[in-house]
């Protein structure tokens, strides 16, 4: 009996470990965590202290949106930046909100975990009269904020699409395959696609589904769509994993060269397809911009001056030409 | 004594009656979801003119192969009654470890095979003696073994897909052998092994008992503690094997990979007549039940249906599964 | 509409899966009073009684409920009516308190927030524990009461509902005779007030001091009704069994050899206390107590599943140390349980399996099963224990309770053990399949077995045993040789009278 308790403990205790390696490990080897304390006494000496609530460390992505906010924090004097991590937990990121509006900071930056909770702590901080700036996720009510700054999903869409029937020369067959059904950027990415398709009468839509976000279900959609026998001239992707697994598929059956693949994101492995040209459409989505752009309505805000209610930072189309710059960008 | 004779005859007519009864409901729980294939099947060929060609058929195993190893290693779970949620998540860690271990110019192609087989069995071993030892619901142990797996894939690979690849490591959901995809290949091999596994050996003997009435095993002397382990650290090492097909037919590793797998894995076992109360589950079945899944994924985009019927038609049909099953085993009491 | 009877159900029938429960069965019973209704186990009186309280459904047949037609959505619905039943197999809700218990789902309480009204509801109780003379605190946790004392819960609880007819099952088989003694008031004041009982019992001596009426069920089917005065002893036994006891059972000539197994002051918390026994070659042991007197417990105990906290047991002389069913196996003991399907079957798989698993080992030819010689052995089984299935390949779930239980045997049989335990091996089986198995305990015996054998069937203890141990809550009362057992020996001890020196 009491050996069998004994290794119920052994295993119970590395179980723990096992999970608080896998979930929280990162925190500590971030140096920006630390700085949370920093702020406890803001503006004290005459600075403008901006809170930065961050969802989650973690993601490749939002990291370039925040290397834009330090690029732009190090060009200002006299501002100081707190960085908090919620780790994707919406309660977290509304106890830090409040914790910015405690230490009465100048402005706060807040990049929301879900898009249910963000009003509430926009409602925080306008209660106690302090600019709040929500960045990259957008939702309704929005306008309720100080300002947003952000891209639009739907114009990530239209330009994906422009640029492929440019390259279809407004004729021929497309097939769209969908991220996760009913997400937002799903759901504008494709009506974005699809403006354009009702643009030019000589495109048709001959095929749609869903992969899910997901490389290898991208890939089973089309391996099954080639054994229809539909002529397919463009494969228009919701984002650049499925467009990778449509593009393996094509390439198993030797069907790559005569289709145009398009995705979006311009993820490294994706700009290594657009520079073998193997996929000849990606869009960027401007992190460092959105960052910049975001710090400094902030910073405009905490001195009183007007700010615009929406920012749009735009899109950046790329293609085979221009591949070489985002590559630098990830390095 | 003339009413004990009737009696008599009475139970004897009773014990001769049921029997025939009893071999038509087998024969319809036996050979009713390969029916409902067949049916299926002849439904899609009438429907797409490419449907019923070698190479889409092919196709459909192919792509079931993945998701129908990881169902097999899950009907021996669900046989001893238990569940297996973290298969698509350990995937995921056994796609991204071995995806960085595969890399041109490094080490020879067993190592990562080795490596991610036994890190898949690991994770099963570590599932199944919490389960027996610390007697944790299935559930539980294993919606944790899932979250837990699913981070330390994201912690492994910083989030990001591992791409690049060496070319044999593709070979292994690429290659092919006298036209036959290597996945289905390994995936036929991995049906017998367990077929006979399960019905030709003690081991399976007992698997089956713990299934049917733990209580009873454990008086007939079976160490259940031990079948247990056996049992999840096989359906492990099977999700290891499903990642590593996985990783080298999308050429990447990736930490979000095999997201959901265990519920197609689940569904499978369940339309293949494998029964959530334990003791009842064949490896045919299983694989049927991964084809009926594939031939609606493909038949359905071969059709182009919408995504949003595709899911609503597909679990209609895990339902109506899991009905014909409650209804087969109700009958009981 | 008034009739004489409150209850009349005709013609009932009700099928499972390989077996006929119920056979156009009829039972009629008059307003204000007893009527016992007796069988065998297995003779179809609970499912008789789940239809009548809304638990099953008939397949055919007509029930009328003081003269109106009876259509029952569920159990709720016969309480509705006025039909409440005390269950032989208490379920009380233990963290609850016994006022809780007896009012649960049906609390006194306020309209508006449906909260309960705790003081009305201790009220409530306490004004029917005065009613019916039942000295038990309401506020009382129900797993602080002894098996007794819940058992008059469960019969407060029923006439609490007002019940125009209530179903007592066995209602007497865990309490002592100063509270049957009560138990008997309560019913005659009962009865007084114009309710009907339907008394289910296996004590001949009740029939006559509290029941006025008795119908017999037999292998499901509608043996008589006959008023409970005139009919004699053996006229029930020849009514229920269907032919005469003697003929049945009666163990042969004993040849009995030294001892196996010793127990020596086997004890574990709460359950049993102090037993000590032996056991020896060809020797059939009898234990006979009532519900809860621990028989199966110390079963258990020796089988090693759940091992006793302190005591010891000897083997051939030799202390063996038993913590699991596994090292009772390797020491040759076998363990028929008492629930068949809980413990012992493995209802999804085939005869073959059922009778394989124990012994899977000795059937491995390399990495796979010698398939040929696990049928062989199993086919020889079928044969020497006449069992009837189709085939081995036949699921064990359609088999009926009699060939389950022989295949169980033959389970324990293919490991050719020397020490037997059995737990009501009979319980739940036809008559024909009863003799059977008598007989083939019987041929076990002679052949060298030592048997010890769990029955809550007297006859069936004093016509198997060459001796008889009796247990009383726990404790060993005494034992009896074969000569001097009889039924009113053991109840007297089984009810905790006197003990006599073992």
């Amino acid at each position: 009996m009491q050996r069998q308790k004994n290794w119920f403990w052994l295993i119970g205790v590395l179980v723990v470990a096992l999970v608080s390696a896998a979930c929280g490990g990162q925190q500590a080897a971030q140096p920006t965590a630390a700085s949370e304390q920093q702020g406890s006494n803001a503006a004290a000496d005459g600075k403008l202290v901006i809170g930065v609530a961050h969802p989650d460390f973690d993601d490749k992505w939002l990291s370039y949106l925040q290397d834009g906010m330090e690029q732009y924090a190090a060009t200002q004097k006299d501002v100081e930046v707190i960085y908090v991590d919620a780790m994707n937990d919406a309660s977290k990121q509304l106890s830090q909100v409040e914790n910015f509006v405690l230490q009465k900071v100048n402005a706060i930056v807040l990049i929301p975990v879900d898009t249910v909770s963000a009003p509430e702590m926009v409602e925080k901080a306008k209660a106690a009269n302090i600019p709040i700036i929500v960045v990259n996720r957008q939702y309704d009510g929005v306008e309720n904020a100080t300002a947003y700054v952000g891209s639009e999903s739907i114009k990530a869409g239209l330009m994906q699409m422009e640029e492929v029937s440019k390259m279809l020369n407004g004729k021929g067959n497309v097939a769209l395959i969908n991220g996760q059904m009913g997400q937002e950027a799903q759901i504008k990415r494709t009506e974005g696609n699809k403006q354009v398709i009702g643009q030019n009468p000589g495109i048709q839509i001959v095929l749609e589904g869903t992969g899910e976000w997901d490389r290898a279900k991208g890939m089973t959609l089309m391996e099954n769509w080639l054994q229809s026998g539909q002529k397919i001239d463009a494969v228009v992707s919701n984002n650049d994993e499925m467009a990778i697994g449509a593009i393996m598929a094509l390439e198993a059956v030797g069907k790559l060269e005569q289709t145009i693949v398009a995705g979006i994101d311009a993820t490294p492995d994706a700009l290594e397809y657009v520079k073998s040209g193997k996929l000849q459409v990606t869009v960027f989505q401007n992190a460092r911009g959105q960052g910049e752009s975001g710090l400094a309505t902030a910073i405009k805000a905490a001195r009183g001056e007007t700010v615009e209610k929406f920012t749009w930072v735009p899109y950046e189309l790329v293609t085979k030409d221009n591949v070489d710059e985002y590559i630098q960008k990830w390095q | 004594m003339s009413s004990e004779t009737t009696t008599v005859k009475k139970q004897e007519r009773i014990a001769n009656n049921s029997p025939l009864k009893v071999k038509s409901l087998a024969f319809l729980s036996r050979y009713g979801m390969l029916l409902i294939l067949i049916a299926l099947v002849i439904l899609m060929s009438i429907l797409s003119p490419t449907f019923f060609t070698a190479s889409n058929l092919l196709n459909i195993v192919k792509q079931m192969s993945v998701v129908g190893i990881v169902a097999i290693g899950v009907t021996l779970v669900i046989i001893t009654t238990g569940i297996d949620l973290s298969s698509g998540s350990v995937i995921a860690l056994v796609s991204v470890v071995v995806a960085s271990l595969a890399q041109p110019g490094g080490m020879p192609l067993f190592v990562p095979i080795i490596v991610g087989l036994g890190l898949g069995l690991l994770t099963g071993v570590i599932n199944g003696t919490i389960i027996s030892k610390g007697k944790i619901a299935p559930f539980i142990v294993t919606l944790g073994m899932m979250t837990a797996a699913r981070g330390a894939a994201l912690l492994y690979s910083g989030g990001r897909p591992i791409g690049n690849l060496s070319e044999p490591f593709k070979f292994i959901g690429q290659g092919q052998i006298f036209g036959i995809p290597f996945p289905i290949l390994l995936f036929a091999f991995v049906g017998v092994i367990t077929y006979l596994l399960l019905n030709k050996t003690k081991f399976g003997k007992r698997v089956y008992a713990i299934g049917g009435n733990e209580q009873a095993a454990m008086i007939a002397g079976i160490h259940i503690d031990r079948v247990k382990i056996c049992i999840y650290g096989y359906a492990g090492l099977l999700s290891a094997l499903a990642g590593i097909i996985l990783t080298s037919r999308i050429a990447s590793g990736q930490p979000t990979a095999g997201n959901m797998y265990e519920l197609d894995a689940i569904a499978a076992a369940v339309i293949g007549g494998t029964s959530l109360s334990g003791g009842i589950g064949t490896i045919g079945g299983t694989i049927i039940g991964a084809l009926v899944i594939g031939v609606m994924n493909n038949g359905l985009d071969l059709l182009n249906v919408s995504s949003y019927w595709q899911q609503i038609l597909k679990g209609a049909i895990i339902t109506a599964a899991v009905y014909l099953d409650s209804r087969k085993h109700n009958r009981r009491s | 509409m008034s009739s004489e009877f409150i209850l009349e159900m005709e013609q009932i029938t009700k099928e499972f899966p390989g077996v006929k429960a119920l056979d156009q069965v009829q039972l009629k019973v008059r307003k204000g009073t007893v009527h016992a209704l007796m069988g065998e186990n297995g003779a179809g009186k609970s499912t008789l009684m789940k239809i009548l309280i809304g638990m099953y459904s008939p397949d055919r047949g007509r029930i009328l409920f003081d003269g109106e037609e009876l259509k029952l959505g569920g159990v709720k619905d016969a309480l509705d009516k006025g039909i409440s039943m005390i269950h032989q197999e208490l379920s009380p809700i233990p963290n609850m308190t016994v006022a809780e218990n007896i009012f649960l789902g049906r609390e006194p309480s306020f309209r508006l927030t449906g909260w309960v009204k705790a003081r009305e509801l201790t009220d409530q109780t306490r004004r029917l524990f005065e009613r019916l003379e039942i000295e038990i605190d309401p506020h009382a946790r129900m797993s602080e009461l002894s098996i007794a004392n819940t058992q008059m819960v469960e019969i407060a609880k029923a006439i609490s509902y007002n019940a125009k007819l209530i179903v007592m099952d066995e209602p007497t088989s865990a309490i002592t005779e100063k509270e049957v003694f009560h138990l008997f008031r309560i019913i005659r004041s009962l009865k007084q007030e114009g309710v009907s009982i339907i008394y289910i019992t296996h004590k001949m001596d009740e029939l006559a001091e509290i029941t006025d009426e008795l119908t017999v069920l037999r292998d499901g089917k509608y043996i008589g009704t006959r008023p409970s005065l005139n009919t004699t002893r053996e006229q029930l036994i020849e009514m229920m069994v269907g032919r005469e006891v003697q003929q049945i059972f009666r163990k042969p000539p004993a040849q009995i050899g030294e001892t196996i197994m010793s127990v020596r002051q086997l004890a574990r918390r709460g359950k049993y206390e102090q037993v000590s026994f032996e056991l020896k070659k060809g020797e059939i042991l009898g234990v006979a107590g009532l519900m809860g007197s621990g028989r199966t417990e110390v079963l258990e105990g020796i089988f090693g599943v759940n091992p006793p906290d302190t005591g010891e047991i000897f083997i051939h002389g030799q202390k063996a140390l038993i913590r699991s069913p596994r090292d009772a196996i390797a020491h040759r003991i076998g363990l028929l349980t008492e629930d068949r399907k809980q413990t012992g079957l493995f209802l999804p798989l085939s005869v073959e399996d059922n009778m394989t698993i124990l012994n899977i080992d000795q059937y491995a030819k390399g990495v796979f099963l010698d398939e040929k010689k696990m049928e062989q052995a199993c086919r020889q089984q079928n044969e020497q224990l006449a069992i009837k299935t189709p085939g081995l390949k036949q699921i064990i779930k359609y088999l009926s309770g009699g060939n389950q239980q022989k295949v169980l045997i033959a389970r324990w049989l293919l490991h050719d053990p020397e020490i037997l335990l059995l737990d009501e091996p009979t319980r739940g089986i036809d008559v024909g399949a009863k003799a059977e198995i008598y007989q083939l305990i019987f041929e076990l015996a002679k052949k060298g077995k030592a048997i010890v054998l769990v029955s809550s069937e007297l006859p069936e203890i004093l016509g198997l045993s060459d001796r008889i141990m009796v247990m009383h809550e726990g404790r060993k009362m005494g034992e009896l040789s074969r000569e001097e057992a009889t039924q009113e020996k053991i109840m007297q001890l089984a009810t905790g009278g006197l003990t006599t020196s073992a």
